[in-house]
């Protein structure tokens, strides 16, 4: 019998919020917790057929938003303020569900109300560090940039006070959730928008499993642009599909922050220079950590204002299994390395960790693992700066020719910069620096774990290591690296320059 | 000033007759002295000169400076020696004044034609006697025209002193705005050879190539053409002080002075202007003479000619005959009022030419000072703000560099205007001590409380200096109590 990581600790979703994944990682086996699911499962199903059963009691009642009713006052008014609505039991976590776990990322904690799961988001603004070196001041949720990831169970009655504490009118759109329209969260279009000081209140039954987002629907261009949007992750009933043992949720966001200022400017239509997932670029990214053989979901949401993100992953194959529109059919799923996650769209991707090792997960478009990419700077690839830089050294006793090669040097020559500015690319890794910034981090699969934490860098076996070929080994495979380059013919058109 | 002319009156009645050419250099020299702290010389081509030569040619071999310029100029300048002359014939008329007219003797000798008697012969000795009368006031007339022509003669002196120092400042400033051109050649050289090597990686277009090399080309012409104007410059300070040859070779390695922390006290300019200059001494003493040309015309308009003398005589039959002789003028018909009416006239319009240059010297002051404190607060504004500003662009573009976020381009464009920024304000400096050898000329001397040029060397400053109040710019106003061409005393 397989063991697999559980979750015995309290059900308290602040603990998870606090750390990200479950406080108390034990190791159980893993009939005790299907034991103890299929009763709580039971119950649950049990309450709710005896919700169904018992018609409305006063537990079960909950504002209908936009109900008709009679008007306050009036003599036809009963003062009954609430209506019977056909929603469950709350799914409790690690009963009903295994919670996902939000890399860099909280989750929203909550609490149940005469059975209904209650929420508290405070719009505020938030300062938030993207990358070690580069804080900015954003607009986030309770603290946080994105907001923290509401977790909920298909069937739950959801019901999510908003606070708004910025210094202008916001309102939440709750993104790919099926809902009554005055729930949606337009402003203008479907309710008059939160004022600033204001508190407002949603509430729905959710009636689907997926991912799903939220975010500002107010001057989305400015709100979204400075952050304002969480991941919504909705667990289904009853299990569906092969058993997921690590469940992660990655929001996917584009920024302009420009060398040396401390505000994302909301103005920018395409030139974006910080890519993050959750909020977070790369050296400043945590990886996702699994033991070898765990079933893994990634759930990613694309929340760029412009770009779309084909997101790869190194060293396996995938399956997408879902878009925002929820489960695709097992004979509908593709296989893939690489998910295109479109703008304002989730996809879901699981596999099977079976091979152990260090492997990047990264969005495939090169600009995407930059940070802030200086785009005035001359392409400079090729250039012999000669005498130049005695020249210009007269005049700016600090200049040095860069880029002749390339970017790659960026994070290790430690020159100068502006305050709050962060190399365009280079992390610590392993081997070397890892030329790469931005939208990057690393899976990291390892046969054994302690916890969940970064266990570290991946020790190569032995052999299996890309190193310096010897001599003896150029002899005996007969290359000699000094003649020139052969192809087969058939490609008579690839001479090499010079 | 007064007390000079006055002295200078009695100088010159106690000796005017004889011919003192150095007395009335002697005391533009000292007028100057008094008021540049520099001597100036005659040069007449005596022994003496040649110590002047030698002295001249100490004060060019070593670096020049504001102050060895004007002592060079006022020993050397041609046009200066040239006005120097007119002293000589200024005192020349003066002794003419003093002198007596001449006995005038006159004789006359007959012969007798038919043969009979004896020839006759008449002697006369005449002595114009009006001339004993007016001598005094006449010499009086004479003295005041030398003093009025000294007066001038000082107040050219000054003018170029004050026009070598405007020179001065422009040479300095010209020097180091070469040095600056140069410098601005340097980046538009450094931005072309890069974009000759992105050429030549392949990484740019023929078109910014072109547009690169275009730019360094013009930052070359742009200090070719500094370079004449430098070169200009000298020339028309080596006009000033009567250089050629070998001794045009002067150089000169002060920087700019910066502009002085405080600004001496301007209070009281105008009433200084008009109590120092000699422009418009030379119009009071010219105005005075005109009154006392007039005075003598009046005593003397019911005299007419008036002769006095002796004469001898012998008929030819009669005794010799000796005796006294008057011939008396009969102011019938002219009593100069001809004359009198033009010189009227004439002291009249003296009054007004004086009022006048009292009037307009009072404005000039004014306006001048009112550029001083303007061009100060503009050097000032770019030493404390512009100059920290534009290091501040450059170190941060730097920084930017360094995070390639900016190219060289940009960056050398930053250096550029960095440079750009220093030129404006170098401009504003030599401007401004312009400005101030012109209200030092308009005053008619040093200006109160200033010295000669600090030895402070405007730099780009590092950091912004704390803000400080700045002097007000308004205008200072006289009560207007006094005549315009008076000063107030105080």
């Amino acid at each position: 019998m397989s063991t697999r990581k559980t979750d015995t600790g309290p059900d308290s979703p602040s603990s998870d919020a606090l750390s990200g994944e479950p406080a108390d990682s034990g190791v159980q086996p893993e009939g005790t917790l299907t034991r103890r699911s299929m009763l709580a499962r039971t119950g649950a199903t049990l309450a709710g057929g005896a919700l169904l059963l018992g018609g409305a009691s006063a537990q079960a009642q909950a504002d209908v938003p936009g109900a008709r009713r009679p008007r306050e006052g009036s003599a036809a008014d009963t003062g009954r303020r609430y209506a019977k609505q056909d929603w469950q039991a709350p799914g409790m976590p690690n009963r009903d569900y295994r919670p996902v776990v939000v890399p860099n990322g909280t989750k929203l904690p909550w609490k149940v109300v005469d059975g209904v799961k209650v929420f508290h988001l405070v719009a505020e603004e938030v300062e938030h560090e993207l990358a070690p070196g580069l804080k900015a001041l954003c607009w986030g949720y309770n603290g946080r940039v994105h907001g923290p990831t509401i977790e909920v169970v298909e069937g739950d009655r959801f019901r999510c006070y908003v606070t708004n504490r910025l210094p202008a009118p916001t309102t939440v759109h709750w993104h790919g959730i099926l809902l009554p329209n005055g729930m949606d969260g337009v402003g203008g279009l479907n309710q008059k928008a939160i004022a600033p000081g204001e508190t407002f209140r949603y509430e729905f039954t959710i009636r689907q499993a997926g991912t799903a987002m939220y975010h500002s629907h107010h001057d989305e261009m400015t709100q979204i642009a400075l952050g304002l949007g969480g991941m919504f992750v909705i667990h289904p009933r009853r299990p569906v599909g092969p058993r997921i043992d690590r469940d992660f949720a990655i929001m996917l966001h584009e920024w302009r922050i420009d060398v040396g200022t401390r505000r994302p400017n909301p103005n920018e239509m395409t030139d974006f220079n910080l890519l993050t997932m959750n909020a977070r670029a790369f050296p400043g990214t945590e990886p996702l950590v699994v033991r070898k053989g765990e079933r893994v979901r990634i759930r990613l949401g694309n929340m760029s204002p412009q770009d779309h993100h084909p997101i790869h992953l190194h060293g396996y194959q995938f399956r997408i299994t879902e878009t925002d529109g929820g489960r695709i059919p097992e004979a509908g799923q593709w296989p893939e390395t690489t998910v295109l996650v479109p703008v304002g769209s989730t996809r879901t991707i699981e596999f099977v960790a079976d091979e152990p090792g260090d492997w990047a997960f990264h969005c495939h478009m090169t600009h995407h693992v930059m940070n802030q990419m200086g785009h005035d700077f001359p392409n400079m690839v090729g250039v012999k700066p000669g005498g130049l830089d005695a020249k210009v050294r007269t005049l700016l006793p600090g200049y040095m020719t860069m880029g002749q090669t390339g970017m790659a040097d960026m994070g290790d020559m430690g020159m100068a910069v502006p305050p709050n500015s962060i190399p365009m690319v280079g992390g610590k890794g392993k081997h070397d620096s890892i030329t790469m910034g931005g939208m990057f981090t690393v899976l990291k699969v390892r046969d054994q774990l302690d916890g969940y934490g970064d266990p570290g860098w991946y020790e190569n076996p032995l052999g299996t290591l890309a190193v310096a070929a010897t001599g003896d080994e150029l002899r005996r495979d007969g290359v000699d690296v000094n003649a020139p380059p052969q192809v087969e013919p058939g490609a008579p058109e690839n001479r090499r320059r010079g | 000033m007064r007390v000079h002319a006055l002295g200078l009156a009695a100088l010159l009645a106690s000796g005017c007759a004889s011919i003192q050419k150095e007395r009335g250099h002697a005391e533009v020299t000292s007028l100057v002295e008094e008021r540049l702290g520099r001597k100036t010389r005659w040069n007449q081509g005596r022994p003496e000169d040649a110590e002047v030569a030698r002295h001249l040619d100490t004060l060019l071999a070593e670096d020049l400076t504001s102050d060895r310029a004007v002592e060079v100029a006022l020993l050397n300048n041609p046009a200066l020696q040239g006005t120097y002359e007119d002293l000589g014939v200024s005192q020349a008329d003066m002794v003419q004044a003093g002198l007596l007219s001449n006995p005038t003797l006159e004789g006359s000798i007959g012969f007798p034609i038919s043969g009979r008697g004896v020839s006759e012969h008449e002697f006369s000795l005449v002595q114009s006697f009006l001339d004993l009368f007016t001598l005094p006031l006449r010499k009086r007339v004479a003295q005041e025209q030398f003093v009025a022509d000294t007066l001038r003669v000082a107040h050219e002196t000054l003018a170029t002193a004050a026009e070598v120092r405007k020179t001065f400042s422009e040479v300095q400033a010209r020097q180091q705005l070469v040095e600056l051109r140069r410098m601005v050649l340097q980046a538009a050289e450094a931005a072309a050879e890069l974009t000759t090597r992105l050429h030549e990686a392949g990484n740019i277009t023929e078109l910014d190539l072109a547009t690169e090399r275009a730019a360094a080309e013009q930052a070359r012409l742009d200090l070719a053409q500094e370079e004449l104007a430098l070169v200009e410059d000298r020339e028309h300070l080596n006009r000033l002080l009567g250089l050629w040859g070998p001794r045009t070779q002067w150089t000169l390695s002060a920087k700019l002075p910066a502009v002085p922390e405080e600004e001496a006290a301007l209070e009281k300019l105008e009433s200084l202007a008009i109590r120092q200059r000699l422009d418009i001494d030379a119009a009071r003493k010219q105005s005075a003479l005109l009154w006392n040309a007039l005075e003598l015309a009046r005593s003397t308009r019911f005299f007419g000619r008036v002769e006095v003398g002796v004469h001898t005589h012998r008929d030819a039959d009669g005794p010799r005959l000796f005796g006294p002789t008057l011939s008396l003028e009969l102011p019938i018909f002219d009593q100069r009022q001809s004359l009198i009416a033009r010189l009227e006239a004439q002291h009249r319009q003296g009054e007004r030419r004086l009022q006048e240059l009292s009037i307009n010297a009072r404005s000039e002051v004014r306006a001048a000072r009112a550029r001083l404190l303007s061009l100060r607060l503009v050097a000032e504004r770019y030493r404390r703000v512009v100059l920290p500003l534009r290091e501040k662009v450059v170190e941060q573009s730097q920084l930017q560099y360094n995070a390639m976020q900016l190219g060289l381009f940009q960056l050398l464009a930053a250096r550029r205007e960095q440079v750009e920024a220093y030129r404006a304000y170098l401009e504003a400096v030599r401007d401004y001590w312009m400005a101030h050898a012109e209200l030092e000329r308009l005053v008619g001397g040093r200006l109160p409380g200033s010295s000669a040029g600090g030895a402070e060397q405007p730099q780009v400053p590092a950091q912004p200096a704390p803000p400080e109040t700045q002097p007000g710019h308004g205008q200072h106003r006289d009560d207007g109590t006094e005549s315009p061409h008076e000063h107030t005393q105080d």
